[in-house]
């Protein structure tokens, strides 16, 4: 017991002191939130400084193109979720020209050409869209758009929408209805997503609930896949400088194995410890100003998401590292170990994959399923229980089949640890590994 | 005397090959016992049964005297040493103590007296990668020794130690023994064993060909070796009919008579050839032992194939 004890806090203290752990601390976060919040930011600034020419055909939709664009900063939150589709977006600049007295090709062949002038010259367009002469009677009118990038959905999406609605607009105005009365009929009814929880709450923000979902998802698993990754190189190392014969003539394989995976989990509850509490002071202050961009940060920092997290954290990253204990030592070197854990760590990593659908509906049979299964359960079941209220003997079955999943892992682990980690032949097989279970 | 470890007909098996092949010897208390044979005849497996790394496949090692748990009365050297390269050297240490069992203010003392002794004072806030081979091997020593084992097992413990550090451990050896440790010396190099051990075993391939204390040992091969030192080449010595073995160095030879032959004939033989510095006759050499053991069993196997 004291011997396992002495590995803990080696484990501990050598971990905690690399200058990679404090990096990670403070940063990591920060580091997940931008992965998830930057390409929204993204999206939105690549609407701005958007240059489009419109070539009006039918020489009727001045109007609808030619509104004064603010240089305001895009709203991400707008960016993201569409915002009012019928208005044009705040950051493209349009040009309008009306050719409906040339051929269409003439009318578009000057603008298209300043589609790959040098950018330098300031007369450079990211997009063109062409609309036909015919586009209000004709069946088979079809308007083009044309741009560098073929990417850039979102400009075109808008494009055209608007240049619909103005399309809608003339045809209606042509058979007698006056135009105020066109914007009183065809106003759109927005939506505003609540989610209502058995307990009475209401939440709001439902788009948000991905990025927030993704990102605590992000801090579960990602440390879980870094610490056993960290788990494997120190077995290896241990057995390709030689500590282990020492080791193991000082105590049994079963108690150097129980200490080094406490130990590292000792290492991460210290770090997501600290990342919960940035989370929680960084919330509280990020609550304010998100309150103002329409939906509610704080509902996500509920005391009960910070026990989950802790708890499944744990039982996530205690299930991995018995599979990266196994191939660190049933290997001699780094690279041999990752080619061995590459595959299963694949598999391991089906919940992430499958993030959204299971965010976007935590009580489908998949997620539910999958929050039951071993090695799957745990991320997955927080991922439940921090956008719904799943039955707690849901989240009891999830623990009790984690826990039980643990117990069989590292008793197997054990097994082969005693015999691998003085083996120093060749990397074995699977039968080779599946001999030594049975042997040790 | 009284016996500390007793190994009864100890047998492990590696596939097809019988690395260590019913061997069985004790170790007496405060002696130096000498576990001898050449690379690959089974003495680390042997070591790694006694210190718990390897279950045996047959067999049984005993422990007698004392109820303190086996692994932490051993010090044990590697002969594959490794450290922690990223710890620092006196953390080092006292993580390999505690691992035995020992933690506390007088380990801690301990380790700052064994530092200052090895000349690692200094670097005892160093990362263990920092230092040099030399001194790695200093520090893994220390760690062998600072939990106060009663019986120290050390594989090979000069390999790759310089003349200085040699006389270093050898000399360490001594007092340890003379504080009433006993030591199991592992290692292939017989002129070593010779200076050092009061006990000796002989393995090879796998089984004990020769066991007993040293002295007792030589005597029972008589005083029928001839020494001699000289200067000149001393080739045609092997090729006299007095001779049945001999084996020559730069300068030197160590000769097995023939039955029944006469030194004093060696002697007028080498006139006007070799300018003598030494003529003994004497016991032979552990080496020379060693190889008329291993010679002879290596060719019985050979002729019973």
């Amino acid at each position: 017991m004291n011997k396992m004890f002495a590995v803990i806090k080696r484990e501990y203290l050598q971990a905690v002191r690399k200058k990679m752990f404090i990096f990670m601390t403070l940063f990591f976060p920060v580091l997940m939130a931008a992965l998830f919040v930057l390409p929204g930011l993204l999206m939105a600034r690549g609407l701005g400084g958007k240059k489009v020419a419109v070539v009006d055909g039918t020489g009727a939709l001045r109007s609808s193109f030619s509104r004064k664009i603010s240089p305001e900063a895009p709203d991400p939150k707008k960016a993201i979720s569409g915002g009012n589709r019928g208005e044009l977006p705040q950051t493209i600049d349009v040009e309008y020209a009306d050719t409906h007295l040339q051929t269409p090709s003439d009318g578009a062949k000057p603008y298209l050409d300043r589609l790959n002038v040098p950018k330098e010259s300031g007369n450079r367009l990211d997009a063109v869209l062409t609309i036909p002469a015919k586009a209000f009677e004709g069946n088979d009118a079809k308007m083009t758009y044309y741009s560098r990038s073929s990417a850039d959905v979102i400009s075109q999406d808008r494009l055209a929408s608007i240049a619909n609605r103005a399309i809608q607009k003339q045809r209606l105005a042509a058979r007698g209805i006056p135009a105020e009365a066109v914007d009183t009929l065809t106003r759109e009814v927005p939506t505003e997503g609540v989610q209502l929880s058995k307990s009475g709450e209401k939440k709001t923000g439902n788009e948000f609930n991905f990025i927030i979902g993704m990102i605590f998802a992000g801090l579960l698993i990602i440390p879980s896949f870094i610490y056993g990754l960290e788990t494997m190189r120190g077995i290896v190392q241990e057995k390709s400088e030689r500590i282990v014969e020492v080791l193991i003539s000082s105590m049994s394989p079963r108690e150097l194995l129980t200490g080094k995976i406490l130990g590292v989990a000792a290492v991460g509850l210290t770090q997501i410890t600290a990342w919960l509490t940035i989370i929680a002071a960084g919330g509280a202050f990020a609550a304010a100003s998100a309150k103002m961009a329409g939906f509610n940060v704080s509902q996500f920092l509920r005391p009960m998401v910070f026990v989950y997290f802790a708890l499944f954290f744990l039982l996530g990253y205690l299930t991995f590292v018995c599979i990266y204990a196994i191939a660190g030592a049933a290997c001699n070197t780094d690279k041999e170990a990752q080619q061995l854990v590459a595959p299963v760590q694949m598999i391991m990593m089906v919940p992430w994959f499958v993030m959204f659908p299971i965010i976007t509906n935590p009580d489908s049979t998949m997620a539910v399923t999958l929050s039951m299964m071993p090695v799957y359960g745990p991320l997955t079941m927080f991922a439940r229980t921090l956008v719904s209220e799943p039955p707690v003997w849901h989240v009891l079955l999830s623990i009790a089949v984690s826990i039980a999943t643990i117990a069989v892992f590292f008793y197997v682990t054990a097994k082969i640890f005693r015999v691998g980690i003085l083996s120093y032949g060749k990397r074995p097989t699977i039968p080779e590994l599946w001999r030594w279970l049975k042997v040790a | 005397m009284s016996v500390v470890l007793s190994v009864r007909d100890v047998v492990k098996t590696f596939g097809a090959v019988r690395a260590v092949d019913g061997v069985s010897f004790t170790v007496q208390r405060g002696t130096i016992t000498g576990l001898l044979g050449r690379n690959g005849a089974g003495k680390t497996t042997t070591i790694r049964m006694i210190t718990g790394v390897f279950f045996p496949d047959a067999g049984s090692i005993e422990w007698l005297g004392s109820d303190r748990d086996a692994r932490d009365r051993i010090g044990y050297l590697p002969e594959e040493r490794g450290l922690y390269r990223q710890m620092k050297v006196k953390e080092h240490l006292l993580f390999l103590a505690e691992i035995k069992g020992k933690r506390g203010s007088s380990v801690t003392a301990a380790a700052e007296r064994w530092l200052k002794r090895f000349e690692l004072w200094d670097k005892r806030d160093s990362k263990v990668e920092e230092l040099s081979k030399g001194n790695q091997q200093k520090v893994q020593l220390i760690g062998t020794l600072l939990h106060d084992p009663e019986l120290i097992i050390l594989d090979e413990p000069q390999s790759g130690l310089d003349p200085v550090n040699m006389l270093l451990v050898r000399n360490l050896l001594r007092e340890l023994k003379d504080e009433g440790r006993t030591i199991l010396l592992s290692t292939h190099m017989m002129a070593e064993a010779e200076r050092m051990a009061d006990e000796i075993i002989l393995v090879h391939k796998g089984k004990v060909v020769l066991s007993g204390a040293l002295d007792a040992v030589r005597d029972s091969f008589g005083k029928n070796t001839l020494h001699i030192d000289y200067e000149g080449d001393g080739g045609f010595l092997e090729q006299l009919p007095q001779v049945k073995r001999a084996t020559i160095v730069p300068n030197g030879a160590e000769i097995s008579l023939a039955d029944g032959a006469d030194p004093q004939q060696i002697l007028e033989a080498t006139i006007g050839k070799l300018r003598i510095r030494r003529f003994e006759l004497a016991a032979p050499s552990l080496e020379e032992i060693f190889i008329e053991q291993v010679g002879a069993e290596t060719m019985t196997m050979e002729a019973s194939r």
